[in-house]
């Protein structure tokens, strides 16, 4: 029986590399808000939106938007950056693909 | 024992499950050429997955699915010829696979396998080699036979070819979408 589970396990490995190759994936609503918060934001600056501006045009909660952004950071979708005008204020931009 | 009736039994399940969603996608578009539906021949991703993952193992559960898709009943009265081009279109991936072995790439899962199972870019090459012998295989033994009503030509190898890669695409990224939480739970 661990043979079966090892076939089958082999064959979600596969899987999971062409997930990743496809790039398949889908967003939380909290995501897709945040994310379309981002978008539009990025349409009047170009340096980045700073996470209040998110937090505000969003009308999520600090905290939320927090874990948002931090999760669409690890998954290489947006970049934090320090602001150079408030060093306590991070700046949002979105990853580009090529 | 136990592994092998799991197999057979998977094998079995999978491939009917295919054909029946293959047949119900043939149904629909009835209205148009009744060959359109071997574009996307959905059950050739079965012999795939089930060869390379269970291994010869799985060949009996796929023969069986092979000779009840077709009309759902595996009691009509078949002649013996009418059952080698079904065992044909199972033994395409066996034979596939002995062909990339004897080039020097065995199959294996792991990154250091010439042929390796987890890489879904090897699996493609296998459906490459699997649909080609099996749309040569088929068609050869349906001239040879006599079995065909129709004439076959170059057009019907060519769409067995592409059917079958097609089919086999749809259903490993239809199993990707579907499968997603099963994989995002394994890969940390």
């Amino acid at each position: 029986m661990n043979e079966f589970y090892t076939n089958i396990n082999n064959a979600l490995s596969m899987l999971s590399g062409l997930e990743n190759d496809l790039n398949i994936r889908h967003f939380t609503p909290n995501e897709l808000k945040v994310f379309y918060t981002i978008i539009t934001r990025s349409a009047f600056n170009e340096h980045g939106s700073n996470i209040s501006e998110i937090v505000e045009n969003s009308g999520m909660s600090r905290s939320t938007v927090y874990k948002t952004l931090k999760k669409l950071s690890d998954e290489d979708i947006i970049y934090l950056t320090q602001s150079q005008d408030d060093g306590r204020e991070s700046l949002i931009t979105l990853k580009s693909r090529t | 024992m136990k592994n092998f009736a799991t197999v057979s039994l998977t094998a079995f399940l999978f491939s009917s499950s295919l054909w029946i969603i293959w047949s119900f996608f043939v149904v629909q578009i009835e209205g148009s050429p009744n060959w359109l539906g071997s574009y996307f021949y959905l059950p050739h991703a079965a012999r795939v997955l089930c060869v390379v993952y269970f291994g010869w193992k799985a060949i009996p559960g796929l023969f069986l699915a092979e000779l009840w898709g077709p009309d759902f009943n595996v009691f009509e009265p078949y002649t013996l010829t009418h059952l080698i081009p079904s065992l044909m279109s199972v033994l395409s991936v066996p034979l596939a696979l002995s062909t990339l072995s004897l080039f020097g790439f065995p199959l294996g899962s792991t990154q250091a396998s010439p042929l390796n199972s987890t890489n879904y870019k090897h699996i493609a090459l296998i459906t490459l080699i699997s649909a080609t012998y099996n749309s040569l295989l088929i068609n050869l033994t349906l001239t040879r036979l006599s079995l065909s009503s129709m004439e076959i030509g170059i057009d019907q190898i060519g769409r067995f070819f592409v059917g079958d890669i097609l089919g086999t695409a749809i259903v490993v990224i239809a199993l990707t979408i579907t499968l997603k939480p099963i994989i995002r739970a394994k890969t940390p």
